[in-house]
């Protein structure tokens, strides 16, 4: 941390300090409770985008570029017109499309200019371009496409990074980019310096140099995208699968030139969606297509891609790296120098050294490239290169040391360049215990997978099945703090007193909703069964938007905030004399005489604090409402308060310090076989342990460390988007071809959740969801390399293990 | 999906009578597990105009043993045929061949039928809106030989000297291995017979043709089917491999070895036969005979690794029969 950095604090100061909850004891938040979704999820009565019928809706497609690199030269869109059923076709030269529009939802990304909602080129197989249709049915919006003609200027293409910024290489967005195929990196500079690297490798002992390089991987969400565009008269509707729908729902009234509030948008369940589509360039682009054919035909229009066309919706990850790395021979890292070429995205690569160790001296170097693939945004979490170059460095310094990953994490653990032991008192100030947070999550990790008996030295291990055993560590803070804001309202039901979250749908991840309920129940003081989520289905009141980075770190202090409120309002009304002109009705105030703060609420009864046998229940306080006549008129005022948070991003490299450093870690151990002969790669364990602050919700905990071990695996034992190497067609857009692995091909999974308080959301809790996806990954990069002895680019496909292996020659 | 004529046929008379009536425009549904998809993701450039209902025809569903040989009707579901313990004694490699098929929810659609007529995989020739005009499709070439083929073939094309795709069924070699016979509406026909690739077709059945039972004789010995797939609970092999060994005072009295995905057709080893027979079943022998399995191969630009799975497999499936 940089000395003035204290002085740039500038978030809310209770993100900063140590939480203090103010009861005593828990009666919802970290028990585990009855999922509110559970019934309406497992008993298929949850409503998605997907199974909304309009009465009188049309279909719409979008044709999709054959090619890598393409230009319409001509088109005839005549034979789709005449076509029975079609009600209205539009083409990118029609007149009221503008030249170029913002279609992301995910606003100001670096390199990705705004752009036209039809474009006539296509800059990769696959990109939504060139003419829509809406028909009656999806199958003859499909037919009408068909009938399109059209004469392609099919362009070279490049799918590489590295030859695509080579001199003299062929142009691959010459329209964007007519001077070259640069792009630069998003969010950071080309080449960023933190320290004195020269001084870094000066003091270094050791030095080592080397590559490596992961393939694309990509996301399809359960649901593909959809989404539905009425015109009531002026005053667009519209449904959406969306991660941002209040972003969405500001994008779509820029283009339509309405103000916001008269835009009204659904936004049902949508389980998980893991980034990707709801965040790329394009991805309001069906949504602004339907809104004009639905006020062209006058009728709702309805968009859903296929399963291929799902796939074209972002990939991450197409990326080489250099990496140079001084040390000590004690294990201590002193300079590193990472450099990478990368296609359409470029998110940093050395933050975490910044953010969780002591290395001090970092030059990272982007060389960013516009290649003919799909868009690259952050999908499952855009910490993913960050993990890769911090793990990789780790564990290849380990190995030049022949030293125990988990103790060189220990060695090498730190904040901002500081040691942890030297941000003891910054801790202590602010009201943490000064636990050692890595300390004990690789304690309680390797206890529970018997590292210690089990761990050897790379490429020393054989099974008697003939098989290579191996074992990987990987490590990183928790990085559930990149910031956001949310605004959420609570409200009393009139008639029995129970609570309603009033929030934007919020389905993301495992128990959100849930876990929001939990929070208000204490908070409030009622029982978890009176606070429900039910969704305001409006983009009114959002939620830190769900695209789940920070949900529960942001909601959960603007639920707070909104609880706190309201339990308050609660207790003053509690005690002021009714005001009522029927005194005869015999409505007698319940703690007339008392001050709000001799009251309390438990159990969702309000009650005295010296004297609980004085106390009603929340339906008697707040009485029936609205009725007429003889009865009852002792009813409160509307009981509602809202709550809201705007939290600050964690330091990066690139960016201004955060406002606090993290102190909260989390290590994967992955353990694997590998058979010499096929060059397949079992595994056999996965062993998360996550500090977690505090498990506001542990079935939600234990749901990521699951999901995030079988999505982690999966990335990089399997999984990348093929494409012709001679067409640039992708070629396994589907879910056979694309190798997504299951529960059964990560063997026994272990869910360790560490509770040190130390985090930033409330009660010291912190993110979890896209953690562990993201770390798991590198564990199983270490543990093939320890099986084997030697290093693996990434997915670790058999060709890839056998070719290490020596038993396969290069491809000619 | 189109909208599509579907005939339920009370009888394989009635089902080929259909056939016939529609010329090369219909094709026959059982499990659907393979053409649904086919046609939901408009692989081919035309549909079937209508479908013929096979499933409504009685008698077609069976699993009988008589005289040790096996009789399975062409609408048995796989997951009958996996979990069936005397297929699982008296011919292991084709009850684990069911078994390693697909996932637990398409084989309990699937018939075994189905699967030995199953469409190729390539990758190439499912892209959709024929944006690949292949040698199947009616086109000129394969678009594999320049591209990605990791998974085709690697004991060369097809008898066109085109197509590279392999077949995908995992059944298909067990069949080979235990050399079974399937009876069609028309003939009976040796398994390794029955898998002939021509321009449009993986099977050898004419356009209104259709299986009704297959046969396996009496095993004297053992059999063993091995799989290797990138994924567990659902997955196509990039290799597998059934065995059937016959063994007198420990040693090999006879074998048939077939591999399957590594070639256009379930491709039986031969010459890793010739190798194993007098042989014992140990370290040194499946090594030579697995050897012997692909010592022809000729891989293509990216699939050299699965020359050396194939071995792998041979050597399992062998070691498994001992």
């Amino acid at each position: 941390m940089k000395k003035d950095d204290r002085e740039r604090i500038v978030a809310p100061e209770h993100t900063v300090r140590a939480d203090k909850y103010p009861l005593d004891d828990y009666t919802a938040v970290g028990k585990r409770v009855r999922r509110k979704d559970g019934y309406e999820k497992a008993s298929g009565y949850a409503v998605y985008a997907s199974d909304i019928q309009i009465p009188g809706m049309l279909h719409q497609k979008i044709l999709t570029c054959p090619y890598p690199n393409a230009r319409i030269a001509a088109i005839d869109t005549t034979r789709a017109e005449a076509l029975p059923g079609v009600r209205a076709v539009l083409r990118y030269d029609d007149p009221e499309l503008p030249p170029k529009a913002d279609l992301s939802g995910h606003f100001g990304q670096a390199g990705q200019p705004h752009e036209p909602v039809l474009d006539r080129c296509g800059y990769w197989q696959g990109m939504p371009m060139g003419v829509a249709v809406a028909a009656d049915t999806e199958e003859i919006a499909r037919e009408a496409l068909k009938l399109v003609r059209i004469e392609w200027e099919a362009r070279p293409f490049n799918l590489d990074p590295v030859e695509a910024l080579k001199a003299g290489a062929p142009l691959t967005n010459p329209e964007s980019y007519p001077d070259g195929n640069f792009l630069l990196p998003f969010m950071h500079e080309k080449k960023v310096t933190h320290g004195d690297a020269d001084k870094g490798f000066r003091e270094a002992e050791q030095t080592i140099e080397f590559g490596m390089r992961r393939d694309q991987d990509t996301w399809v969400g359960p649901e593909r995208p959809c989404g539905i565009f009425r015109w009531n008269g002026e005053y667009p509707e519209v449904w959406l699968k969306h991660q941002r729908p209040h972003l969405a729902k500001r994008q779509l009234a820029q283009f339509f030139k309405v103000g916001m509030s008269q835009v009204t948008v659904h936004c049902p369940y949508q389980g998980g969606s893991f980034g990707g589509w709801s965040q790329m360039a394009l991805n309001m682009q069906p949504n602004v297509i339907a809104g004009i054919l639905s006020k062209r035909t006058g009728r709702p229009v309805r968009w859903q891609f296929s399963r291929r066309e799902d796939f074209c919706g972002a990939g991450m990850d197409n990326a080489r790296y250099r990496v140079k790395v001084g040390f000590k021979n004690n294990g201590e890292i002193t300079a590193l120098h990472a450099t990478s070429w990368f296609s359409r995205e470029g998110l940093s690569h050395t933050d975490h050294f910044v953010e969780n160790s002591k290395v001090i001296n970092i030059i990272q170097e982007s060389n960013g490239a516009i290649c003919n693939i799909f868009t690259g945004w952050a999908i499952r979490c855009e910490q993913n290169m960050n993990c890769y170059c911090f793990s990789a460095v780790m564990n290849h310094v380990a190995e030049a040391l022949k030293m125990d990953p988990t103790e060189l994490a220990l060695i090498n653990d730190g904040c901002e360049g500081h040691a942890m032991a030297d941000i003891a008192e910054w801790k202590r100030k602010r009201g943490f215990e000064d636990r050692d947070s890595l300390r004990e999550c690789i304690k309680a990790g390797k206890k529970a997978m018997d590292w210690d008996a089990k761990w050897h030295l790379p490429g020393m291990k054989k099974l008697p099945s003939g098989r290579m055993h191996g074992l990987g560590m990987s490590w990183a803070h928790e990085w559930g703090d990149s910031g956001g804001s949310a605004a959420i309202g609570i409200r009393i039901e009139r008639d029995d007193g129970t609570a309603r979250v009033l929030g934007l749908r919020c389905d993301n991840g495992v128990c959100a909703e849930t876990a929001y309920c939990q929070i208000a129940a204490d908070e409030l003081g009622f029982r978890y069964e009176d606070v429900e989520y039910r969704p305001f289905e409006e983009a009114g009141f959002a939620p830190m938007t769900p695209d789940s980075s920070t949900n529960l770190a942001v909601n959960g202090w603007a639920i707070r905030n909104a609880a706190r409120r309201l339990k308050q309002k609660i207790l003053e009304v509690a005690s002021l004399p009714r005001v009522t002109e029927r005194p005869e009705m015999g409505y007698i105030p319940p703690f007339e005489g008392y001050r709000p703060e001799d009251l309390d609420v438990r159990e969702s009864r309000v009650f005295v604090k010296k004297d609980p046998s004085k106390s009603i229940s929340m339906a008697e306080l707040v009485r029936p409402a609205f009725f007429m006549g003889k009865m009852d008129v002792g009813s409160t005022e509307p009981l509602f308060a809202w709550g809201w948070q705007n939290q600050q991003g964690a330091y990066d490299i690139s960016g201004p310090p955060g406002p606090r450093p993290i102190f909260v870690r989390q290590a994967h151990f992955v353990e694997v076989e590998v058979d010499p002969e096929t060059g397949g790669i079992e595994v056999t364990r996965v062993t998360n342990a996550n500090d977690v602050g505090k498990a506001v919700n542990p079935d939600a905990v234990e749901g990521q460390q699951y999901g995030g071990s079988v999505m982690g695996v999966s990335r990089v034992r399997t999984e990348e988007v093929v494409y012709c190497p001679a067409t640039g067609v992708v070629l396994n857009g589907n879910l056979i071809d694309y190798k997504i692995n299951t529960m059964l091909d990560c063997g026994l999974i272990d869910t360790i959740i560490v509770e040190t308080a130390m985090g930033y959301g409330p009660y010291g809790s912190v993110g979890i969801g896209e953690d562990v996806a993201s770390v798991v990954p590198f564990a199983f990069y270490a543990a093939v390399h320890n099986a084997i002895g030697k290093w693996v680019d990434l997915p670790a496909t058999p060709d890839k293990v056998l070719k290490a292996l020596g038993k396969v020659q290069e491809a000619k | 999906m189109k909208n599509f004529g579907h005939v339920n046929a009370a009888t394989l008379e009635e089902a080929v009578s259909a056939l016939r009536r529609y010329g090369n425009r219909a094709a026959v549904i059982a499990g659907g597990t393979d053409l649904l998809g086919k046609m939901k993701d408009e692989v081919l450039p035309a549909y079937p105009e209508a479908l013929i209902n096979i499933k409504t025809i009685p008698g077609l569903d069976f699993i009988r043993y008589e005289g040790g040989t096996l009789s399975i009707g062409a609408l048995t579901r796989l997951e009958d045929i996996a979990t069936n313990d005397a297929v699982r004694n008296g011919h292991a490699a084709l009850a684990e061949a069911a078994h390693r098929t697909a996932s637990t929810h398409l084989r309990e659609m699937g018939t075994i039928g189905g699967n030995i007529c199953q469409d190729i995989r390539c990758w190439y020739y499912r892209n959709p809106q024929n944006r690949f005009p292949c040698l199947r499709k009616g086109g000129g070439r394969c678009y594999a030989i320049d591209g990605d083929n990791r998974y085709h073939s690697i004991f060369g094309g097809s008898v066109e000297k085109g197509c590279y795709a392999v077949h995908p069924s995992d059944t298909a070699p067990a069949l080979v291995a235990l050399d079974a016979t399937i009876t069609t509406t028309r003939r009976a026909i040796r398994a390794e017979d029955f898998f002939q690739v021509s321009a449009a077709k993986t099977t050898v059945l004419e356009d209104d043709e259709i299986v009704s039972r297959i046969d396996l004789p009496p095993l004297v010995g053992k059999s063993a089917f091995v799989k290797f797939a990138l994924r567990k609970a659902i997955d196509f092999p990039i290799v597998n491999c059934a065995a059937a060994i016959g063994l007198s005072r420990g040693k090999v009295r006879s074998a048939r070895i077939c591999l399957n995905a590594v070639h256009v057709k379930p491709y039986r080893a031969v010459k890793a036969e010739e190798a194993i027979i007098g042989k014992a079943i140990d370290e040194a022998g499946v090594e030579s005979s697995a050897a012997a399995a692909v010592a022809g191969a000729k891989p293509m630009s990216h699939n050299a690794y699965m020359v050396p799975i194939a071995k792998a497999m041979v050597k399992r499936a062998l070691l498994g029969c001992k």
